[in-house]
C-alpha cells in the first residue's frame, strides 16, 4: 500500500495531515465557542451592571464599571447561604441516591435472565411516558398522607426506587459486557453481586460518571418539587431562592444575574473536574465480537 | 486522585448532612428565635404571597408585624412563594388539605376559583353590612359568585397613555394635550413617527406593545363591552368590535409588520423599555410604570393621560386587574384568617402599602389618604389612576368558559398577520364561542 | 385396553427416566432458580418503588380521564366523556397534536446527528479540550426563564445574531418567533444549541470504542469516514437508540420552552407554538379540567407506548451490544 516510489513530500506526510485536522476542528470548535458562550457573556455582563446600565438601550456589551458588590449584596438579599447547604444536602443525596441504585437495577435488566424481564423493562420506560404534571396532585397527596410535607423525603426518597431514564441509560452500557467476562467471573465463584460492583461499575465508570453529573445537575436545578413539598422558608433551595428578584412590577436583573452565576457555578465544576474520567478509554475494550 | 475524590465527596456529605440536620430540626423547633415567644397559645396563620422582592417585602412584612403586635390570639406567619407557581402550590395543597390560611390571588379569576370549591365563602364572617362600601365597587362585583363574597380585594391596576413630552415638542406637539380620540392618536403617532431611510428610529405609537392587548381595544371600541357580558352573552362580532380590529390592522398596515416585529423582538427581553429608551413616543401601560420611568428614565420629562376614546365623547374605557386576599378551601381557621384580611383590606394597612409601593388600593379612603400624601409627578400619575379607576373595566374569567379568549386569540392573531379577514375571524370567533359556552 | 395398558407403561417409563437424572437436572433448575432470584433481587428497588410511589398515582390519573375531577371539588365518572370530546369538540387539541408531532418530527433527527458529531469532535486530542467540552456543555446546564429570553433576542427578525449571520451569506431570514410558520423551527434551532446534554452520553459511549479497531482500520488505510462509519457508529449503537428512544418520550412532552415564549402559555402566534403539553397544562391548571388533561395524557401515553414498542422491536435490528444479545 505505501509503496510510493517518491519520499513523501512535507505536506503529504501523516503528521502534517494530521496537524491541519486538527486545527481545522479547533477553528471549528472555537466558533462554535462564540455561538454558545454568548449567552453566558451576557448573564455575566449584566450581573456586573448597575440597573440604570442593564434598563439603556442599546445594551452595551462591556459594563461601564464593574459592579462586584452586586454579587455580595445578592448574595446577601436573603438566607442564600443556607438554602446553598440546603441545596448541597438534598442534591448528594439524590446523586448517591441515583448512581447506586439505577446503576444495580440496569444491572439486573442488562445481565441477568429472569421471566418477564422485557415486560417489566417496558413498564420502566412506560413511566417515563406520563407527563409529570398529571401525577403531581395525586403524588402530592401521597406525600401528604404519609406527612412527608414540609420535609425533604419526598425530593429524596423517589431517587432511591430507581429512575426510568437512568436505568435505561445504564442497561445500555451494561449491555456492551461481554458476557464471557461474566461466566468467567461465576466460575471463578463471583455471585451477581460481586459482579456489579468488581466488575461492572468500574468498567462503565464513564456512564456512572455520567449519570452522577446528570443527576447532581437535575437535583441542583430542581425548581418544581421544592416548590411544592418545602413550606418553610428555611428549607427552601437556591432555584426558589433566585426567584425572589423577580418582582410583580420590577425584575432586579443584576442581582438576579449574578446569584444565576454563583448558582451555576458548582454545576459547571463538577462537570469540569469529573469528566477527567472521560479521557482515556478506562472502559473495556468492546472489540471482541458479540 | 481516587483519594481526593474520595475525600471531597465524604466532605460534601458531611456539609450536606449538616444542612440537613439543621435543617429538618428547623421544623417545628427553630421557631424559638425571635417572634416566637409570643407565639404561644395563639391561633398561627399561614400566609402565602409572592412579594419577595427587595420593595415588596419589607413593606409587607412591616404590615404583618403591625398585625401581630396588636394581637393577642392570632399570629401571621408570611411564605413567600415565586409568582404563578405559587398557585399551582396552593392548588396542590387545597387537594390534599392542608393550605394555608390567607393566600393573594388574582382578582380576575375569584369567579372561577369559587365556583370550583377552591375558595371559603366569605359572607358567613363579614358581619357589618357597610363592609364592601370600603371598596371601589367595580372591583367588589369581581369578589362575587352568586352574590356571595368570596374573597376581598387587596390592590388593583389601571392602564394609562404615558407620552413623552419632549418628542411632543419635537414634533411640534402640545405637550399639555395628550391625544383623546382614536383618531387624533393615529395623528400624533404619524407625527411622533421618525425615519431613516426605511428604518424607524422612532415609532410614534403602536397599540399592541405595552399592556393593552387587542381584547382591550375592542372593549374600548365596544363602549366598555368585553367579549362576553355580565350573564354570559357572547357579544364578539359586533359593528364596534369589526371597527376597532380593522383600525387594529390598519396599524400593522402603515407601520409594517416586519418593523413591529423588529421591535418587539429587540425589547423583549424586559431590560429595557422602548418609551424609557426614547424609541416609542407613546406607551400603554399600568400606573405602577411610573415607577421604572422614575429608576431608569433619567428625569424623563413625560406626561399621563386616560386612555384615547373611539370617538369623542365616548367614555376613555381602560381595563384593569389586580389581586385578593382569599382564604382558600379547608383552612383551618377561617374566622381567624378574616380577622387577618380585615386588617390587611383595611385603611391603615392600604394606605402604608400604596405610599410605599406607589400602588394602587382597593381600599377608597386609603386611596385618597395616599393621594394626599404625594407630590410632583408621583401626585400627578397616582391622581389619574385613581381618577381613571371610574372607566376602568375588569375582565372576570367567566365560571362556565374559563378558556374562551382561547378561541378567539388565534383569529386576532390570522388577522393582524393578513391571514384572515376581520369579518370572517369574528364571526367565526362568534360561533365558536357561543358552541362552547352553550354546551 | 391396550391403549390402557400401554400409557401405563409410558408412564412409569417415564416416571423411571425421571428418577435416572434427578442430580444433574436438580442442578440446573436450582441455578436458574437463583439466578431468576437474584434477577428480581436487582430490579427490586424500582419494583418495589414503582408499587409504592408511581403505580398509585398511575391508576389515579387513568380512572380521573373518565372522571370530571376539577382537583378540589368534583369527581363524578363521565364514561368516555373526555376522550369524545377530545377528539370530536376540541379543534385545539388537534393543532396542539399537529405541532408537537413536527416538532418531535424533526428535532429529534437533528439533535440526535448533532450531538453525535459534536461528541465525536470533543472525543479528540486537541488543545483545551476539557474547556471546549465544558463550554459545549453549559447550554444543557444553562435553561430557564432568561436563556429564553435571550434566544428571542437572538432571533430577533431584523438585528437579532442569527438573521445578521444569515445575511453574511446572502440570505434573508425569516421573522422566527413572529411568523407562525417559522416559530417551530425557531425551536428547533434553540434546541440544537443545547445538544450538549446528548453530547456528553455519546462521549461517554465512545470511550468503550476500542483504540486497537482504529489502529487496524489506520493500517488498512481506512478514510476517516469509513472509520466512523464502521467502528464508531456501530459501537455506540446502544447509546443511539436510547437517546432516540428518549428525545422521542421528552419531544412529546415539550413544554417549558413554549410556556415562556409565548408569554404565559398563550400558544404563540396563530397557535403556532400550542404544544400538546402546553394545552395540557392549560385545561388542568388554567381551566382546572383535570379529568379532561388525564384523558389528553392518557392518549398521548399510548402514542409514545406505540413508537417506543416499535422502536424496542426494531432496535433489536440495528442496535449492536458488545456483550451479546437478547435470545
Amino acid at each position: 500500500m505505501s509503496t510510493q516510489e517518491h519520499s513523501p513530500k512535507f505536506y503529504e506526510t501523516m503528521s502534517f495531515k494530521r496537524r491541519m485536522k486538527k486545527m481545522f476542528v479547533l477553528l471549528l470548535l472555537i466558533l462554535g465557542s462564540i455561538v454558545i458562550l454568548s449567552p453566558v457573556w451576557w448573564m455575566i455582563s449584566t450581573s456586573l451592571k448597575t440597573p440604570g446600565e442593564i434598563a439603556q438601550y442599546p445594551p452595551s456589551f462591556l459594563p461601564d464599571s464593574f459592579q462586584w458588590s452586586n454579587y455580595v449584596k445578592a448574595w446577601q438579599t436573603a438566607p442564600f447561604t443556607r438554602w446553598a447547604l440546603n441545596t448541597l444536602f438534598i442534591t448528594v443525596c439524590v446523586v448517591i441516591g441515583n448512581v447506586v441504585v439505577n446503576s444495580f437495577v440496569a444491572y439486573g435488566f442488562a445481565k441477568i435472565r429472569f421471566r418477564g424481564k422485557n415486560l417489566l423493562f417496558t413498564l420502566v420506560l412506560s413511566t417515563m411516558l406520563i407527563p409529570g404534571f398529571v401525577m403531581m396532585i395525586p403524588q402530592y397527596m401521597l406525600f401528604s398522607k404519609l406527612h412527608w410535607i414540609n420535609t425533604y423525603l419526598p425530593l429524596i426518597v423517589p431517587a432511591f426506587f430507581g429512575n426510568a431514564f437512568f436505568i435505561f441509560l445504564l442497561r445500555q452500557f451494561f449491555k456492551t459486557i461481554p458476557d464471557e467476562m461474566i461466566e468467567a467471573a461465576k466460575i471463578d465463584g463471583a455471585n451477581h453481586f460481586q459482579i456489579w460492583w468488581k466488575l461492572a461499575m468500574p468498567l462503565m465508570k464513564p456512564a456512572v460518571i455520567t449519570v452522577a453529573i446528570l443527576s447532581f445537575n437535575g437535583a441542583w436545578n430542581d425548581f418544581l418539587g421544592p416548590l411544592l413539598y418545602i413550606n418553610d422558608e428555611k428549607l427552601y433551595t437556591l432555584q426558589i431562592g433566585l426567584q425572589t428578584f423577580k418582582g410583580t412590577v420590577q425584575t432586579q436583573w443584576h442581582y438576579l444575574m449574578s446569584a444565576s452565576v454563583l448558582v451555576l457555578l458548582p454545576v459547571i465544576l463538577i462537570f469540569f473536574f469529573f469528566q477527567r474520567y472521560f479521557i482515556e478509554g478506562s472502559n473495556i475494550t468492546t472489540g471482541t465480537k458479540g | 486522585m481516587k483519594r481526593v475524590t474520595v475525600l471531597f465527596i465524604s466532605v460534601l456529605i458531611m456539609l450536606g448532612m449538616l444542612a440537613g440536620c439543621s435543617g429538618s430540626s428547623g421544623g417545628p423547633q427553630e421557631k424559638s428565635s425571635g417572634d416566637s415567644s409570643d407565639q404561644k397559645g395563639k391561633v398561627t396563620l399561614n400566609f402565602w404571597t409572592f412579594w419577595g422582592s427587595e420593595t415588596r417585602r419589607p413593606v409587607i412584612e412591616k404590615m404583618i408585624n403591625d398585625f401581630n403586635k396588636s394581637q393577642d390570639d392570632i399570629y401571621v406567619k408570611h411564605t413567600f412563594l415565586p409568582f404563578g407557581d405559587i398557585w399551582t402550590k396552593n392548588l396542590a395543597a387545597i387537594s390534599a388539605g392542608n393550605p394555608p390560611d390567607v393566600i393573594i390571588n388574582d382578582i380576575n379569576s375569584v369567579q372561577h376559583r369559587a365556583k370550583n370549591n377552591q375558595s371559603t365563602n366569605l359572607s358567613k364572617y363579614i358581619k357589618d353590612d357597610s363592609f364592601k362600601d370600603n371598596f371601589y365597587p367595580r372591583l367588589w362585583d369581581t369578589v362575587l359568585y352568586k352574590d356571595q363574597p368570596y374573597a376581598v380585594p387587596f390592590n388593583t391596576d389601571t392602564r394609562l397613555l404615558f407620552y413623552n413630552k419632549k418628542a411632543f415638542k419635537e414634533a411640534g406637539l402640545d405637550p399639555n394635550k395628550p391625544p383623546k380620540t382614536w383618531d387624533e392618536l393615529e395623528a400624533y403617532a404619524k407625527k411622533l413617527d421618525k425615519k431613516s431611510g426605511d428604518r424607524y428610529e422612532r415609532i410614534g405609537f403602536y397599540p399592541l406593545w405595552g399592556s393593552f392587548g387587542a381584547p382591550s381595544w375592542l372593549m374600548n371600541a365596544d363602549n366598555g363591552q368585553g367579549f362576553l357580558s355580565k350573564d354570559d352573552k357572547v357579544q364578539i362580532n359586533t359593528p364596534e368590535k369589526l371597527e376597532g380590529l380593522k383600525w387594529l390592522k390598519s396599524w400593522n398596515d402603515r407601520i409594517g409588520q416586519e418593523n413591529v416585529n423588529a421591535f418587539k423582538a429587540e425589547f423583549g427581553s424586559e431590560q429595557s423599555n422602548p418609551f424609557i429608551a426614547g424609541k416609542v413616543g407613546m406607551w400603554v401601560d399600568v400606573a405602577t410604570f411610573y415607577t421604572q420611568i422614575r429608576d431608569f428614565g433619567k428625569d424623563m420629562d413625560f406626561g399621563v393621560a386616560p386612555m384615547p376614546a373611539k370617538t369623542e365623547g365616548a367614555k376613555h374605557w381602560s381595563d384593569g386587574g389586580g389581586f385578593v386576599a382569599e382564604v382558600p378551601k379547608g383552612a383551618k381557621h377561617p374566622k381567624e384568617s378574616f380577622e387577618f384580611i380585615k386588617y390587611l383590606t383595611g385603611e391603615k394597612a392600604q394606605s402604608y402599602w400604596a405610599a410605599k409601593n406607589f400602588d394602587n388600593v382597593a381600599n377608597k379612603k386609603a386611596s385618597e389618604d395616599a393621594l394626599s400624601k404625594l407630590s410632583g409627578n408621583d401626585e400627578m400619575v397616582y391622581k389619574q389612576a385613581v381618577d381613571n379607576l371610574q372607566v376602568t373595566t375588569m375582565n372576570p374569567v367567566p365560571a362556565d368558559a374559563p378558556d374562551y379568549q382561547n378561541k378567539i386569540n388565534p383569529l386576532i392573531d390570522a388577522v393582524l398577520l393578513g391571514k384572515e379577514t376581520p369579518e370572517k375571524a369574528l364571526k367565526k370567533a362568534q360561533s365558536e364561542v357561543e358552541k362552547s359556552i352553550n354546551k | 385396553m391396550e391403549t390402557a395398558y400401554e400409557s401405563a407403561k409410558k408412564n412409569k417409563q417415564a416416571a423411571q427416566k425421571e428418577v435416572a437424572e434427578p442430580v444433574k437436572k436438580y442442578r440446573i433448575k436450582s441455578l436458574r432458580k437463583r439466578e431468576e432470584l437474584s434477577g428480581f433481587l436487582f430490579i427490586s428497588p424500582w419494583l418495589i418503588g414503582f408499587v409504592a410511589l408511581t403505580l398509585g398515582p398511575l391508576l389515579f390519573s387513568l380512572y380521573v380521564s373518565f372522571t370530571n375531577y376539577n382537583i378540589t371539588s368534583k369527581m363524578d365518572f363521565v364514561g368516555t366523556q373526555n376522550y369524545q370530546n377530545m377528539f370530536f369538540n376540541d379543534g385545539l387539541f388537534w393543532t396542539s397534536l399537529w405541532n408537537t408531532l413536527y416538532f418531535v418530527a424533526f428535532s429529534v433527527p437533528l439533535t440526535t446527528a448533532g450531538a453525535i458529531l459534536l461528541a465525536v469532535l470533543l472525543n479528540q486530542k486537541i488543545p483545551g479540550i476539557k474547556v471546549f467540552r465544558t463550554i459545549y456543555y453549559l447550554p444543557a446546564v444553562l435553561s430557564g426563564v432568561a436563556v429564553y429570553l435571550l434566544w428571542m433576542q437572538l432571533l430577533s427578525p431584523s438585528t437579532g445574531l442569527v438573521n445578521t449571520a444569515l445575511s453574511w451569506f446572502g440570505v434573508r431570514g425569516p421573522a422566527w418567533l413572529f411568523d407562525p410558520e417559522w416559530t417551530k423551527p425557531a425551536l428547533i434551532v434553540m434546541k440544537m444549541w443545547s445538544v450538549g446534554g446528548g453530547m456528553l452520553l455519546y462521549l461517554a459511549s465512545l470511550q468503550g470504542v476500542s483504540k486497537a479497531m482504529y489502529e487496524a482500520a489506520d493500517i488498512d488505510g481506512a478514510s476517516a469516514f469509513r472509520k466512523f462509519f464502521h467502528i464508531t457508529l456501530p459501537m455506540i449503537t446502544p447509546v443511539i437508540f436510547f437517546d432516540i428512544v428518549t428525545s422521542l418520550i421528552g419531544g412529546f412532552q415539550i413544554f417549558q420552552e413554549a410556556y415562556v415564549m409565548t408569554e404565559n402559555g398563550d400558544g404563540g402566534p396563530v397557535n403556532s407554538l400550542l404544544f400538546y403539553n402546553l394545552h395540557m397544562w392549560n385545561k388542568a391548571f388554567e381551566v382546572f379540567d383535570m379529568g379532561y388533561a388525564s384523558a389528553m395524557a392518557w392518549f398521548l401515553f399510548v402514542i409514545v407506548l406505540v413508537l417506543t414498542v416499535i422502536n424496542l422491536k426494531f432496535g433489536k435490528r440495528w442496535v449492536h451490544y458488545g456483550g451479546g444479545d437478547e435470545k
